[in-house]
């Protein structure tokens, strides 16, 4: 089927360096650090820690680095009309004059601090996602909510939800892959037309893919409690979340970098 | 446990957003993300839909890393598609229901956009004009055709009959 090559759901990359070996909720942590830093830093010198801080981990999780600039391509127009707007838009010292169009020193440094801003704040946001499984982020943000649970926030089974859907994920797609053969078989039609009958012709896959998925999520619920499934007080887990020493280091470590860049740059 | 159910059509969703029938040079696509949503919102209610928007919108931002803004991501994922089950409260005018669903999310991704804007373009611009058109692109496609889908749906009944033993919410 050409619609289902080059699927990837996330863009977890597997691997074994101490970035990928870390809690998740570390690499949660410190990505909301970095994210909050990024906000508040106003001078370049600032930026260019920003960005060693970023290379180092880059550099540590041993990920190519291309892999992490991947995630900037959809935003080169994004970044190229912010640059544009502010460069022009702003006024102040005017350094070059071309017919109208001013450019000036303060539109020029905000525009390139703005684009670094988005840059930076997307590489950072992509290495946690490239670093750490769907399934292990899931676990850190349960873990990370149970505080919540007394004002009322279901961590558990927020987390439970997401777990069985990611499982479910490339099951329900092969199914479609499976029932869109099926029907092509008796005739479908699911690549002509224009968008409206495309969408129209859609349904002769939908409808058995809703019934053998709510088929599915009923064997489900039946065999999770005949194992005794009832939420999550005092359930045990396959994957234990370990806080380890490193973890300790290396939170220590960047909330320490977090507040000596934002306090002096 | 409605909550499989929920899991499951979260799992549907995410299948469809793959899916894309038509995509934007902009970047906006237009996909059936929705129908699971609001198929969930007519066989269980509004807050079997509701949890499935919000656990839909943590996976999608989880996994798409589209977020320039801390305010901006929550507007536009987790936000976003919680407003859409919300049609699920509507049981008696589910069209109703799934009316103001899309028309809640659109709004959450204008004001996303806005968000976006005020922060990164420089004053004097006409931010709203932009996230509206910006927005507008390709979302008022994916609403026409996730409605259209949804309507022809609806006439299934084997869709929305439970059969299923375990009904309470886990």
């Amino acid at each position: 089927m050409a619609m289902f090559k080059n699927i990837t759901i996330g863009q977890y990359i597997p691997g074994t360096s101490f970035i990928h070996r870390l809690d998740p909720r570390t690499k949660i942590i410190a990505a909301f650090l970095l994210i909050i830093l990024l906000f508040m830093l106003r001078s370049f010198i600032g930026y260019g820690f920003a960005a060693l801080f970023i290379f180092g981990i880059i550099y540590l999780s041993r990920l190519p680095i291309i892999f992490v600039l991947r995630g900037i391509r959809p935003l080169l127009i994004i970044i190229l009309l912010t640059l544009s707007l502010h460069i022009f838009m702003t006024e102040g010292t005017e350094i070059l004059r071309v017919w109208f169009i001013s450019i000036t020193i303060e539109g020029l440094s905000r525009g390139v601090m703005m684009g670094l801003r988005l840059v930076l704040l997307v590489m950072g946001t992509s290495l946690l996602t490239l670093t750490t499984s769907p399934i292990l982020l899931t676990d850190g943000i349960e873990s990370l909510l149970k505080p919540l649970k007394r004002i009322g926030v279901p961590a558990h089974e927020l987390a439970m939800m997401m777990t069985i859907a990611l499982r479910f994920i490339p099951t329900l797609l092969e199914e479609t892959e499976k029932i869109m053969k099926a029907q092509m078989a008796r005739g479908a039609d699911f690549e002509s037309g224009n968008v409206f009958q495309r969408a129209k012709n859609l349904v002769p896959l939908l409808v058995p893919l809703f019934i053998s998925a709510f088929r599915r999520a009923d064997d489900l619920a039946i065999a999770m409690e005949a194992r005794g499934y009832r939420g999550g007080e005092g359930r045990t887990k396959f994957r234990e979340l370990k806080f380890a020493m490193h973890d300790v280091y290396s939170i220590v470590f960047v909330i320490g970098f977090v507040l000596i860049i934002s306090l002096f740059f | 446990m409605i909550m499989i159910e929920v899991s499951l059509c979260v799992a549907l969703a995410m299948v469809f957003a793959q899916f894309k029938l038509w995509q934007m040079p902009n970047g906006g696509s237009v996909t059936l993300q929705m129908v699971p949503i609001f198929v969930l919102a007519l066989r269980r209610g509004g807050k079997a839909s509701l949890t499935a928007g919000l656990v839909f919108g943590i996976l999608r931002m989880m996994l798409s890393s589209h977020v320039y803004y801390p305010l901006q991501g929550l507007l536009d994922y987790p936000i976003a598609f919680a407003l859409v089950g919300v049609s699920g409260f509507f049981v008696k005018s589910p069209k109703i229901g799934m009316g103001l669903g899309v028309t809640l999310r659109f709004i959450a991704h204008v004001v996303a956009g806005k968000v976006f804007f005020g922060h990164y373009a420089p004053e004097g611009m006409n931010q709203w004009w932009y996230t509206l058109t910006y927005n507008a692109t390709h979302l008022i496609p994916e609403i026409i055709l996730t409605l259209i889908v949804i309507g022809i749906l609806m006439n299934r009944r084997d869709l929305f009959e439970l059969q299923g033993q375990a009904t309470k919410m886990g």
